[in-house]
């Protein structure tokens, strides 16, 4: 049992576990992952095939022998932890607060000095003093003599726990995601909506709970004609009616409803093409561009819907125009024909109707979307946060202790013995420690 | 085009400060060092106002971002993040002769930024986050601190070797004590390591925010992974076995070698989401 306690709270089994992963990491980004088997087949001689399919190589950070990898570091963290907390625990539980001669030589910086008179009269002035240049310090008296003892940046010596519990959090964090979260993708033509996405890497569908139409999608570039922004016009519909809707959703500002998170991830041709309006707001609000493909009604924000019947290229020898038909629950459709890129204000129908404008027929697009569920993902924050802290606490605390011991010397003097240590940044406590000296050296001189 | 001449101007005066801090070195002379520690200071106002001035132009072109999304960028950001954070050292180490050593990391890095693209490009859509700023700034202070440490590394192995032969004169005679060294290779990864590892975090925040997953074992991430998990082997063979002098300083020119690969050999070698393509 023993033994088996000191394996798993061994630095040593620490260092290896560590080499194991990073050696293991550089080999799965040698090996490009999860790529098609056919491919793997191309690439590799049947035999090197064999041995790494059978070792799980083509998935490799998901395989049983990378996962016991990352079990056995984190038993052997939780080990190590457990293992030493305690100790971290009583030195700033039960410090040791007597300076007697066995400590002040075992003490990196230590100083002596004598005084007349009697340690009573002398501890409440090095006192006061101690607590104006360091800390306010503990005092005991022991008969003739008194012991002070004072200390700071304690924090320093948990920086670890935090750290090492941090990492913890992080893996809980990652594995409440992978139980209760899923990952999956939804190509959705324009116009079109699902309620079921496919779940990455199964077969199984993940029902939203809710619909999500594409109202449209469209790429603008920048004048050289590089890409700038991939832009879906998003719509959540739930319990029967539109409760959201997100305009501009790029990459880098996903949408989110009911704890699902859409990402704008790639684009492409649903084939065929769709006839793109703009309709123009009442009281000057920004006008909208709305995807027609045929004969499919879009909602018209306030009013009602328009559909797309028809296009000729050449409408009366005007050039290309769209016929549509514009409808409002309790009155009669009305039905127009627009010339392509006409003016807005021709095509204005009265009795409230916002003016629309054709722009063009352009390719019937579909947008790309990642979706994601990860209630896991607070909780990797946290760990995250946690670890920034817990690492600045280990390197850039330190814990400094002073003692201060006044005692009856053989010559009947009073004999002061000044002691110091710092887990951390030794120089620098070297230089605190020459100027607490020199403070308390000068008192009462 | 200003922001180039500005960032060719720093490669100069970088080569220059190389070769000073050696020629002091050599010659036995602090008075050359001091100039070195001048130029040194002359290349951090050149490549800042170089930064600046590329930000600015970028604006003018109506794309206005910051610049570190491309090799070129990120290169010379690099270097920029070396020469201060050596500024730094030499300041509060008061010695120049580390300078030999680091410099002509930094000079090497320009000489290589500038057979590369330097045209402003826009940024793709992936690129287009508040994330960007936090992610590259972190990452690049870790590297430069990590850089910083395997020069000293190498000083070390040199000047411990002639300490164990009881040599004191020459060239290494010049380097300050192993002990001293030993103790900024440690620090300066004292540095790094939370810089890294707050870039790592930041690139995980930004990936979460642009794909819906933190972590999805692409070659860069999980090089940054393995180079972080080689330095906390470092703390750790240092703080609970002992790792002191010889094959902490090893370990910490491996460390900087999984750095560099990470940074140049996983775009160069590797395919993956990151843009510092190349070239
Ligand atoms: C990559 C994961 C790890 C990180 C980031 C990490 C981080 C740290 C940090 C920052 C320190 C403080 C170092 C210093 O004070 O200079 C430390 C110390 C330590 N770590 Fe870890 N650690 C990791 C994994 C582990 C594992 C798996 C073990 C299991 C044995 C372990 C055991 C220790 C021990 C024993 C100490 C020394 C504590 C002391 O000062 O008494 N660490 N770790």
């Amino acid at each position: 049992m023993d033994r088996l306690w000191g394996f798993f709270t061994s630095v040593k089994l620490a260092v290896f576990t560590l080499i194991a992963l990073a050696v293991a990491s550089v080999f799965g980004t040698l090996v490009e992952q999860n790529l098609p088997r056919e491919k793997y087949r191309e690439i590799y001689k049947d035999w090197a095939f064999e041995l790494m399919d059978r070792t799980d190589l083509f998935d490799m950070y998901h395989s049983w022998w990378f996962l016991a990898l990352l079990v056995l570091f984190t038993v052997n963290l939780a080990c190590c932890t457990i293992d030493r907390f305690p100790k971290a625990l009583n030195v700033v539980r039960n410090p040791r607060t007597k300076l007697d001669d066995d400590l002040a030589d075992t003490l990196p910086l230590a100083e002596r000095w004598k005084r007349k008179g009697a340690a009573g009269e002398w501890a409440p002035r090095y006192a006061d003093a101690l607590s104006s240049l360091f800390a306010k310090p503990l005092v005991a008296v022991e008969g003739e003599e008194v012991h002070m003892y004072a200390e700071a940046g304690m924090a320093s010596r948990f920086g670890v726990y935090v750290t090492h519990l941090s990492i913890i959090v992080i893996f809980l964090g990652a594995i409440v995601g992978s139980v209760a979260g899923f990952k999956g993708f939804a190509n959705i033509p324009e116009g079109e909506s699902v309620s079921q996405v496919p779940v990455r890497g199964g077969s199984r569908m993940q029902d939203l709970g809710f619909t999500l139409r594409c109202n449209s999608f469209r790429v603008e570039t920048y004048p050289s004609g590089q890409p700038k922004a991939y832009i879906s016009d998003l719509s959540v519909i739930d319990g029967g009616r539109e409760v959201l809707r997100k305009r501009n959703v790029v990459v880098n500002d996903p949408l989110r409803y009911k704890g699902i998170w859409f990402y704008q991830a790639s684009y492409g041709e649903a084939g065929g093409a769709v006839a793109r309006v703009e309709v123009h707001g009442a009281g000057g609000s920004p006008p909208e561009v709305l995807s027609l493909a045929a004969g499919r009604p879009v909602a018209i924000p306030g009013y009602g819907f328009v559909s797309a019947v028809e296009y000729r290229q050449d409408y009366q020898g005007a050039g290309p125009a769209l016929r549509l038909i514009v409808e409002k629950p309790g009155v009669p459709p009305s039905e127009l024909w627009l010339p392509e890129g006409g003016n807005p204000g021709t095509s204005a129908g009265g009795d409230g109707k916002p003016p629309i404008s054709f722009r063009g027929l352009a390719p019937w697009m579909f947008t790309g979307l990642q979706v994601a569920r990860d209630p896991g993902v607070g909780i990797v924050w946290v760990g995250c946060g946690l670890m920034i802290l817990g690492i600045v606490m280990a390197f850039f605390l330190s814990h400094r202790r002073v003692w201060l011991r006044l005692s009856k010397g053989a010559d009947g003097r009073l004999e002061v013995v000044l002691g110091g240590a710092a887990n951390r940044n030794r120089l620098a406590f070297e230089k605190a420690f020459g100027k607490i000296r020199d403070g308390l050296k000068g008192v009462g001189a | 085009m200003s922001n180039v001449l500005l960032f060719n101007l720093t490669t100069v005066l970088f080569g220059a400060a190389s070769v000073l801090y050696l020629g002091a070195l050599y010659a036995k002379n602090d008075r050359i060092a001091v100039y070195g520690s001048w130029v040194c200071a002359l290349a951090a106002v050149t490549s800042t106002a170089a930064l600046g001035v590329r930000w600015l132009e970028s604006y003018r072109m109506g794309i206005g971002r910051i610049p570190v999304t491309n090799l070129y960028e990120s290169l010379v950001f690099f270097a920029w993040s070396v020469n201060l954070f050596y500024m730094a050292v030499e300041r509060k180490y008061g010695s120049r002769t580390i300078g030999a050593f680091v410099m002509p990391i930094a000079f090497l890095t320009m000489l290589f930024a500038v057979t590369n693209d330097s045209t402003i490009q826009p940024l793709v859509p992936a690129l287009q986050s508040y994330w960007l700023h936090a992610h590259v700034i972190t990452c690049f202070v870790g590297y430069a601190a990590f850089a910083v440490s395997a020069g000293v590394a190498v000083m070390y192995l040199l000047k411990s070797r002639r300490e164990r032969e009881g040599v004191s004169g020459g060239v290494v005679g010049r380097l300050p004590e192993s002990r001293v060294l030993d103790d900024l290779v440690y620090r300066a990864i004292v540095w790094g390591f939370p810089f890294l590892t707050a870039g790592i975090i930041t690139g995980a925040a930004w990936a979460n925010y642009a794909w819906g997953t933190y972590w999805s074992w692409d070659p860069k991430e999980t090089w940054s992974l393995i180079v972080w998990l080689v330095y906390a082997v470092y703390l750790h063979a240092r703080i609970t076995r002992g790792w002191h002098g010889r094959r902490a300083a090893i370990l910490s020119i491996v460390g900087f070698g999984t750095t560099l690969f990470c940074y140049l050999g996983v775009n160069l070698l590797l395919s993956g989401l990151h843009s510092y393509g190349g070239g």
